[in-house]
C-alpha cells in the first residue's frame, strides 16, 4: 500500500506566513503598513458596555509570527491595555513569536527616578508587555534608549530619520545648520548633520524646572546660525514649548528659515497655536501618532509616513535580515 | 502600617482609615499635558507594611495602570510588604476563553500583581469561586452577603417591604438572576435559616451580548411564587438588564415585591434610570465602587463595606 504523502501535510503551513494585528490607536498607519506588506490587517478589539476591553483574534495564529501594531499615545492607558490584552490573546492562540511594534512609546519620558518615591513608569510598562507574552519590542525614536535594558528581550529602536530625511532633502535647503533645542538632543542633531552633510551644528541650552513641568527657557546657544537655514531636530513635540522657544531664539540670532523635524507629534495643550505664532517656517512630523484633524489641516505642518520604515522592519524581522545595516541611519 | 489610596474610590479609603484610626498617606499625582500621569509617594515607606486601596472599575485601564505604578513606587521605595485591597476587581468576568482567540484579561491582571511581588490581596465578592485559585498570591476573599442577610433580617427593612413584618422572612423567596449565582444564593439562604430559592435562567447571545430571561429553574415551582416577597441577590449590577428582566418575570408570576441586593454598583450606560423605572422596588448595593452623585436614584440604598475591610486588614 502506498504511503500517504507526508510532505503535503507539512506543505500546508507556509513558514513565511505572519499575521499583522492592530490596536485602535492608529488604524490608518496600520492599513498603510499592511498595504506595503500586501497582507491583511485586523483589529481584534472592541469594548464592553462597562468600558472593559474585549479582544478576540479571529485569524489562525498557530505557529505564526504575530506583529501587534500600536502606538501608546493618548489615551495612553487604554492604548497600553489594548496592546497587553492583544499579546495575551495571541499567546493563548499559540503564536510562535509576538512582536509589539510601538511607533510611539508612551511614558518614555518617565525613564528614571528623577525624585525619590516615584515609579519608573516606562520600565514598568515594558515589563508589563513582556509579562503579557511579548517577545520583542520595536519602537521609533524612543525618548531614552536606556529603556532597551529594562527588559531581557530584544528591543529594536528605529529612527524616523529614515522617513524624514528624504522629505528634508526635497526642500533643497542652502547653508543648512542642524540644531538641537537642548543638550540632550546633541547626538541626534549630529547624526542629522552628518547625513545631510550640513555646514555645522548649533545647540540651544535650556533649563527645565521639574516643579513646573514642561516649562522651558532657552538660555544660550553654541554655534552660528546667522543667515543660515536652520533645521531643528527633536524626538517629541509635546506642548511645543521647547521647540518654539528654540526656533524663536534662532530667528533672533539671525536665522533665515527655521525648519523643525521630529518623529512624534503629540501636540498637547495649545501646541498648535504656539507653532502658528512662532518663527517656525515648516514642521515635518511623522505619523507614529495618528494626526488629529487640526494637525492635518495646519499649513505649517507636513506629515511623512513611517509606514515604509515599519513595513521594512517587519519584513526583516520575519526573514532574519539585518535591521541595523539598512534601517538605522 | 501605611495606608494609600488610588484615585478610583477615595471616599471608601477614607472610611477604612477612619475605622482603623490612621491617616491616609498622601500620593501626589502629576498630570502631564498629554494625559500621562506620574504618581509620587509623599512619605517614606522603608521597612513599612503598606496597604493600597484601589477599585479597578471604569476607567478600568487607567485605574489598573495607576495601581500598577503605585505598587512599583512602593516596591522601589523599600516597602516591607504590599497589601492590595481591590474592592472591585476589574476584568474579572474575562476569567476564561469563552470563544477561540479571546484574551483571558483577568489572568493578565493577576500576572501584574505577581510580577510586582505583591504580598496580599483582599477582594470582595468575586464573580466566580474559581478566581481565588488563579492567584499565586495569598488572597482574602470577602463577601457582602452577611451585610445583606443582616439587612434582610432587620426590622426596619421588614417593615419597609411588608405589611406583615413579623412574617416577612417566611413570605420571602431568594432569587438568583442566573444559574451561575447558585453558590451565593445557597450561602445567603443558610444565613437566613434556610429560606427557599429559585433561579431565573439567563440566555446570552455570545455575539451580540444580548440577554433574555424567560424561565425559572430550582427547587421552587413558578406557581408557588404568587404572594411571595422576592429578594434577588447577585454580585454586580452592570447595565441592570439582568435584574430588570428577572424582576419582570417574577412580577409576571405574581410576587408582591421585588428587592435587589448586589455588591458592586458598576452602573454602566443608563443603568440608574433603567432600574428606577423598572418593576424593582428597592436596590441595595455596597460602596466597593464609588457612585457619583449623578448616578444616585430614589430606589438606591448603599451599604458600607469599610468595617469589613478594616477588620480584614487588622
Amino acid at each position: 500500500m502506498p504511503r500517504q504523502n507526508d510532505n503535503n501535510l507539512f506543505a500546508t503551513l507556509d513558514k513565511d506566513e505572519f499575521i499583522l494585528l492592530t490596536g485602535r490607536a492608529n488604524l490608518e498607519l496600520a492599513a498603510s503598513v499592511g498595504k506595503i506588506l500586501n497582507t491583511e490587517v485586523t483589529c481584534p478589539i472592541s469594548s464592553f458596555s462597562d468600558g472593559e476591553l474585549r479582544v478576540r483574534i479571529q485569524p489562525n495564529l498557530r505557529r505564526r509570527m504575530v506583529f501587534l501594531l500600536q502606538p501608546t499615545s493618548s489615551p495612553v492607558n487604554d492604548h497600553i491595555m489594548e496592546l497587553i490584552l492583544m499579546a495575551d490573546a495571541a499567546k493563548r492562540a499559540s503564536a510562535s513569536e509576538i512582536t509589539a511594534v510601538i511607533p510611539y512609546f508612551g511614558y518614555a519620558r518617565q525613564d528614571r527616578k528623577e525624585m525619590s518615591r516615584v515609579p519608573i513608569s516606562a520600565s514598568a510598562i515594558a515589563t508589563l508587555l513582556i509579562n503579557a507574552g511579548v517577545d520583542r519590542i520595536v519602537t521609533i525614536d524612543v525618548h531614552s534608549e536606556q529603556l532597551e535594558g529594562s527588559i531581557k528581550q530584544p528591543w529594536d529602536n528605529l529612527f524616523a530619520s529614515y522617513s524624514l530625511l528624504p522629505a528634508i532633502k526635497k526642500l533643497h535647503l542652502k547653508d543648512l545648520v542642524v540644531a538641537s533645542p537642548d543638550k540632550g538632543g546633541f547626538l541626534q542633531a549630529a547624526a542629522y548633520a552628518k547625513l545631510l552633510q550640513t555646514e555645522g551644528i548649533a545647540i540651544a541650552y535650556k533649563q527645565r524646572d521639574i516643579a513646573f513641568n514642561d516649562v522651558s527657557n532657552t538660555l544660550g546657544m553654541i554655534g552660528e546660525v546667522k543667515d543660515k537655514d536652520v533645521l531643528l531636530v527633536d524626538d517629541i513635540i509635546g506642548t511645543a514649548g521647547t521647540i518654539v522657544h528654540a526656533a524663536n531664539f534662532m530667528k533672533q540670532k539671525g536665522a533665515r528659515n527655521v525648519l523643525v523635524a521630529a518623529a512624534h507629534g503629540v501636540f498637547s495643550g495649545d501646541a498648535l497655536q504656539k507653532i502658528n505664532a512662532s518663527g517656525i517656517n515648516e514642521l515635518i512630523i511623522s505619523d507614529t501618532i495618528r494626526p488629529r484633524e487640526e494637525v492635518l489641516k495646519n499649513k505649517k505642518i507636513t506629515i511623512v509616513s513611517v509606514a515604509p520604515l515599519l513595513a521594512e522592519a517587519i519584513r526583516r524581522i520575519k526573514t532574519g535580515e539585518s535591521i541595523s545595516k539598512a534601517l538605522i541611519l | 502600617m501605611k495606608l494609600f489610596s488610588g484615585s478610583s474610590n477615595k471616599p471608601l479609603a477614607e472610611k477604612i482609615a477612619e475605622v482603623l484610626k490612621i491617616e491616609i498617606s498622601p500620593i501626589e499625582t502629576m498630570i502631564f499635558p498629554d494625559g500621562e500621569r506620574r504618581v509620587k509617594l509623599n512619605v517614606s515607606v522603608v521597612d513599612e507594611e503598606t496597604v493600597i486601596i484601589q477599585s479597578t472599575n471604569t476607567p478600568v485601564d487607567q485605574n489598573y495602570i495607576e495601581l500598577y505604578f503605585i505598587i512599583d513606587a512602593l516596591k522601589r521605595s523599600g516597602a516591607k510588604s504590599v497589601t492590595v485591597v481591590i474592592p472591585y476587581l476589574g476584568y474579572q468576568r474575562q476569567d476564561h476563553v469563552f470563544r477561540d482567540g479571546e484574551v483571558v484579561s483577568l489572568e493578565v491582571m493577576i500576572r501584574f500583581f505577581e510580577s510586582l511581588q505583591v504580598d496580599n490581596i483582599i477582594a470582595l465578592d468575586l464573580h466566580s469561586i474559581k478566581i481565588p485559585e488563579m492567584f499565586h498570591i495569598s488572597i482574602k476573599h470577602l463577601s457582602a452577603l452577611p451585610l445583606f442577610a443582616e439587612r434582610m433580617k432587620s426590622k426596619a427593612f421588614n417593615a419597609l417591604v411588608s405589611d406583615n413584618p413579623e412574617e416577612f422572612l417566611k413570605d420571602s423567596i431568594l432569587v438568583s438572576p442566573d444559574m451561575g449565582g447558585l453558590r451565593r444564593i445557597e450561602q445567603i439562604s443558610e444565613m437566613l435559616g434556610g429560606i427557599p430559592w429559585i433561579a431565573t435562567v439567563k440566555d446570552r447571545d455570545l455575539k451580540t451580548g444580548e440577554i433574555a430571561i424567560k424561565q425559572f429553574e430550582g427547587p421552587v415551582k413558578p406557581s408557588d411564587l404568587s404572594e411571595k416577597r422576592a429578594l434577588i441577590v447577585d454580585d454586580m449590577i452592570s447595565s441592570g438588564n439582568t435584574m430588570v428582566q428577572s424582576a419582570q418575570l417574577l412580577k409576571d408570576n405574581g410576587v408582591l415585591s421585588c428587592d435587589v441586593f448586589a455588591t458592586h454598583a458598576i452602573f454602566s450606560e443608563e443603568a440608574p434610570e433603567f432600574l428606577q423605572e423598572s418593576n424593582i422596588d428597592r436596590v441595595y448595593v455596597t460602596d466597593t465602587v464609588f457612585i457619583p452623585e449623578e448616578k444616585y436614584f430614589p430606589k438606591l440604598h448603599v451599604l458600607p463595606v469599610a468595617e469589613m475591610i478594616a477588620k480584614a486588614l487588622r
